[in-house]
């Protein structure tokens, strides 16, 4: 069901593509320009990025802060808060902040497990943000394949970065396998390094929403990177749980509209943070796979 | 509904025992043009030794007109037509036809007298514009191709859903809340190509009247608007061929007897070629490939079986194909039928009979890798309507009736190769049953008082098969069960009350006043601007509840100079309830739960209309301007306080002007002015994962920059006889080539990672185009 949802998001981007190409190619002039917009100035707002996984030892929790949007990309980091996180088998950690006013805060000595409950707390300001996530039990690939495309190359595809990018048609593609746990609800999110470089300009999440049990094959949406022979490509699959897969999902949604689809419904992602926080807390189970480009 | 039956029996009593102390005698019939046989919808007829009296020709022409014996010159207007009065000495019930030629040819006929007709001025409706097909030939639009979608978005109160758009609004409702009907049948999706032009093509309509939420009790089903288009029914006389040649679409239309004076056809049929065109300019090898185009087909037939029967035959087919090659096709379109019995019970109670079928669907074909995959989704209607018009006497005009529709969606139904891999899974189809009962009383009181009321009663059903979740929050399931088929889920059931009057203070003008409540069961999901062949109908249900309007709207009509000069002002206020909107980053296509993802609250909207229009002489226009709001309130948005919606749009400002240089030459020229439409635009940004953000504070917060445009076009009347016909047709759309925005979008620019940008896409700048058109 998710997958036909992706397939039709690409398909509704297809769409406006394709109607705004015989707009431009049949009206005499282009079509686009860059304009100065007066937007109001938003007071700045904390947003975090926290995680605890069943993988590695310590884990980051990353404050920050909004900017305008006429501002450069630089995001102030929020220092001097106290950030906390818990679990429900009793353990508790006070994160310690890297470098003093760098907004990273790390844990010391906590340790993700699979099907424990996450308590996240941040006191900054003056002002109380928490959030609560669940790790769900991981789930193994059964494999990675990388699929060489003659296939993926058509005739006239619109996809993909086709659109004011210009960027070749990815010539590998990879696809993770890997079998749903039957009578549980799943979430999934899947990360692909390209010899060790994450990409995350694209967000793959799965729902066993109508798949339940069965064994899933995933394509891993790419929009700009191709892969070549010979590289190393490593699949991870996140096991996430419903609010964090409600984050992502509603993300696509909100920055599918920055890329050129006008929404009547552009706005922020649903998080599971209190307080207006912006971003999110997620913990999450973590299995991976390698295969190398054919 | 209980009380208002013995009212209006009692009324009844009433205005019949009043005129039964006099012998009394019916005049009936039918008014048409003496040329082709076509009925005239909407005529005046006139009885001078009565000027209080008179009555209008109903939607297939017919009249009915009771008076005291007597001795009365009676006569049939109908705008660009002459008057020819008929004197009849009036003691016994009597058949009474009038054949009316137009203005511009038998100039020589002996009695000829082109009233200037005050209709705007005498008729209790409000609230309503009808087209004049005729003045549409004349007004420049985009690519040519005459559209009556385009041309309404430039009266007042009816605004415009911005370029690329068909869609419009009517008095603050959104595209989605106007029912348009084609011959009695709805049409789901009135755009080609996305929106750049209507499903109607104008060779085959012969009238077009807008109802902005003040329609009397026949129509109902959509909050703010019904758009009531009828086709021609082709010559009754004489076999005719018309056509156009334009760049990117061609028209074809035949018509002609079935059997002459008795029965006629017509058939008319347009395709573009915008991807030939396409390809020949193109470089780029991709759209090579591609596919674009669009077809539509209209058919009417009718035949006079006898004096009392008369039988109607219509049928719409249209369909778009967009697609690349090999991985990706869309094609999509509307198919609408229409059977329509006419009956005369007797001289003064006419019915009719409809049996209508529609269709909208659309399929998507794509395929990923080796695998392909088709998408169709579907809405269906079988609908039965019946309608009675008593024609009681010269004061009273009774219209009662009811329909019955059994609407099917399929929301997506998805196929896909036998060894698939991908999901088969698709949505749950959806079936409702929607019935309504209506009775209205039009009542001549006196000389310059007149009003009519009425309601409407409308149930709608749901039924299973299948699960039906209920939602009390986002996401939140809170409970569910099990259906089997012919099970009904939910009913509604709303009566509608309507009212309207007109005071007539001289000659010159007068003041009306209309209430009417609408109710509206379909819905449509919409999550562009811009609206999408994909978007999803949806019934109402445990979840969603009917949407509600109350619509109270008082205007002042005054013409000037022998009726040369029309002008009003109109102003509504309108309370909506049950209005839908969406959570952020809303799932709308192909989502089962799709109920999820709505958001619910109340709506208002307030507005004034002016509207000055020059109706005879070699230059003739109008002038129509809108200061007008739109707000909502949905739990949910904007921490629950009022909001702009979308199609809040302040200021409307449009001018027409249509003038005949010489018996050769017109030039005509619109121009349009529209404050714009309340968008959501970021306040700031963040980061997460490495990726920029737009952060958002508020929900239609800001407002798209003003549209502007001025369009200019000629038509040169290359050949006029009886036997042939022609004219080009030069004109340029957005003559001044302003960059009108489709949409503003935001990014991280691509020349400086360190700064974002905002962007504005703009569809056309100057579009000339040239038209040839002839008949014979």
């Amino acid at each position: 069901m998710k997958k036909i949802i992706q397939q039709l998001s690409v398909i509704n981007y297809q769409l406006h593509v394709y109607c705004l190409l015989f707009i431009v190619t049949c009206c005499l002039s282009s079509c686009t320009k860059v304009i100065n917009i007066d937007l109001n100035s938003a007071n700045p707002d904390i947003v975090v990025d926290a995680e605890v996984t069943d993988s590695a030892t310590s884990y980051t929790v990353n404050l920050t802060q909004t900017v305008n949007f006429s501002d450069n990309n630089v995001f102030p980091a929020v220092d001097g808060a106290i950030v906390i996180i818990s679990d429900n088998a009793g353990n508790s950690n006070i994160l310690t902040e890297t470098v003093q006013g760098s907004g990273n805060y790390v844990t010391s000595n906590l340790r993700g497990v699979d099907g424990r409950t996450y308590y996240l707390s941040i006191l900054s300001k003056g002002q109380k943000y928490t959030a609560t996530s669940t790790m769900p039990y991981g789930v193994p690939l059964d494999s990675v394949i990388a699929d060489t495309g003659s296939t993926q190359h058509h005739g006239g595809g619109f996809g993909g970065g086709g659109y004011g990018g210009g960027s070749t048609a990815p010539s590998v593609t990879v696809r993770a396998v890997f079998t749903d746990p039957k009578g549980i609800v799943n979430y999934y999110r899947l990360i692909e390094y390209v010899n060790n470089v994450p990409n995350y300009n694209t967000i793959s999440i799965i729902s066993d929403q109508g798949q339940d049990g069965s064994q899933i094959s995933e394509n891993v949406v790419r929009r700009d990177t191709s892969i070549h022979t010979g590289d190393t490509v490593k699949v991870i699959l996140e096991s996430i749980d419903a609010n964090v897969y409600e984050y992502y999902r509603t993300l696509k949604q909100v920055t599918k509209a920055q890329t050129g689809i006008q929404t009547t419904v552009p706005g922020n992602p649903t998080t599971n943070l209190t307080n207006n926080a912006l971003g999110f807390f997620s913990a999450y189970a973590v299995r991976s796979k390698y295969v190398i480009a054919p | 509904m209980r009380k208002i039956i013995p009212f209006v029996l009692s009324l009844l009593f009433i205005s019949s025992y009043r005129l039964a102390s006099q012998n009394k005698y019916t005049i009936s019939g039918y008014v048409k043009d003496v040329k082709s046989g076509e009925q005239l919808i909407g005529a005046t007829l006139v009885v001078k030794e009565l000027p209080a009296t008179g009555t209008t020709a109903n939607a297939y022409g017919f009249y009915s007109l009771t008076l005291p014996e007597g001795k009365y010159t009676l006569s049939a207007q109908f705008t660009g037509y002459q008057t020819k009065p008929e004197v009849i000495e009036l003691n016994k019930s009597t058949k009474l036809d009038f054949a009316l030629s137009d203005a511009e040819t038998e100039l020589n006929e002996v009695v000829v007298t082109d009233e200037k007709r005050d209709q705007n001025i005498t008729q209790t409706q409000m609230g309503m514009d009808k087209l004049d097909i005729q003045q549409i030939k004349n007004i420049p639009v985009i690519f040519g191709e005459k559209d009556v979608l385009k041309t309404l978005q430039l009266l007042p109160g009816v605004k415009s859903a911005g370029d690329g758009s068909s869609g419009f609004y009517v008095r603050g409702g959104n595209t989605s809340q106007n029912l348009i009907l084609l011959d009695e049948a709805t049409v789901y999706n009135a755009s080609h190509l996305l929106g750049f032009f209507s499903v109607f093509n104008s060779d085959a309509i012969k009238d077009v009247t807008l109802y902005k939420g003040t329609h009397p009790a026949e129509f109902g089903g959509r909050l703010s608007s019904v758009l009531d288009i009828k086709m021609k029914d082709g010559n009754d006389q004489k076999f005719h061929v018309s056509g156009g040649i334009g760049i990117i679409a061609s028209r074809l239309a035949l018509e002609g007897p079935i059997k002459k004076g008795r029965g006629s056809f017509l058939l008319a049929a347009r395709r573009t070629y915008a991807d030939a065109v396409l390809k020949a300019i193109t470089t780029n090898p991709e759209l090579k490939h591609i596919s674009l185009y669009f077809y539509d087909i209209n058919l009417k037939a009718s035949y006079r079986l006898n004096d009392k029967n008369r039988v109607y035959l219509s049928g719409y087919f249209g369909k778009d194909d967009l697609g690349t090659s090999s991985n990706f096709g869309l094609n999509y379109g509307n198919a609408t039928g229409t059977f329509r019995l006419n009956h005369l019970f007797s001289d003064k109670l006419f019915s009719n009979t409809s049996l209508i079928f529609t269709n909208y669907d659309y399929k998507i074909t794509t395929s990923f890798g080796a695998n392909s995959l088709d998408i169709i989704s579907r809405i269906q209607d079988y609908g039965l309507k019946q309608d009675f018009q008593y024609f009681l006497n010269a004061k009273n005009k009774i219209k009662f009736g009811l329909s019955s529709t059994w609407h099917k969606l399929i929301p997506g139904s998805i196929t896909t190769d036998s060894n698939s891999p991908l999901s088969k899974r698709g949505v749950p189809n959806k079936y409702a049953l929607e019935n309504a009962i209506y009775i209205s009383h039009e009542v001549k009181a006196t000389d310059k008082f007149s009003f009519e009321y009425g309601a409407r009663l409308t149930s709608f059903s749901l039924f299973g098969p299948g699960t039906f979740y209920t939602y009390n929050a986002v996401d939140s399931l809170t409970d569910s069960a099990k259906y089997t088929q012919s099970q009904i889920v939910k009913t509604y059931i709303n009566l509608q009350p309507r009212a309207a009057f007109n005071y007539i203070l001289n000659a010159k003008s007068s003041i009306k006043g209309n209430y009417a409540r609408n109710t509206q069961y379909m819905h449509l999901l919409q999550n562009t601007t811009s609206g999408n062949p994909t978007d999803l109908w949806i019934p109402s249900s445990n979840n969603v509840k009917p949407e509600l309007c109350d619509q109270v709207s008082v205007g002042y009509f005054r013409n000037f100079l022998d009726n040369m000069f029309e002008t009003s002002i109109e102003t509504y206020y309108k309370q909506m309830q049950n209005q839908i909107d969406y959570v952020n980053g809303a799932q709308l296509t192909l989502n089962a739960n799709v109920e999820s993802q709505l958001l619910y609250g109340i709506g208002r909207a307030y507005g004034v209309e002016l509207f000055i229009k020059k109706k005879y002489g070699r230059f003739n226009g109008w002038l129509g301007y809108t200061l007008s709001r739109t707000e909502r309130k949905i739990n949910g948005i904007n921490n629950d306080t009022w909001y702009a919606a979308t199609q809040d749009i302040t200021h409307y400002l449009t001018a027409v002007g249509i003038f005949e240089i010489n018996k050769k030459w017109t030039a005509s020229a619109n121009f349009i002015y529209y404050t714009g439409n309340a968008v959501t635009f970021p306040s700031g940004k963040y980061e997460v994962n490495g990726q920029v953000v737009f952060y958002y504070t508020e929900r239609n917060g800001y407002r798209m920059p003003a549209y502007n445009r001025l369009d200019i076009g000629f038509t040169y009347q290359a050949k006029k006889t009886e036997k042939f016909e022609s004219s080009w047709n030069f004109s340029c759309y957005n003559a001044y080539g302003r960059e009108n925005p489709y949409s503003i979008t935001f990014q991280v620019n691509p020349n400086n990672p360190q700064q974002t940008q905002a962007v504005l896409t703009y569809l056309f700048r100057w579009v000339p185009s040239v038209t040839y058109n002839f008949r014979f």
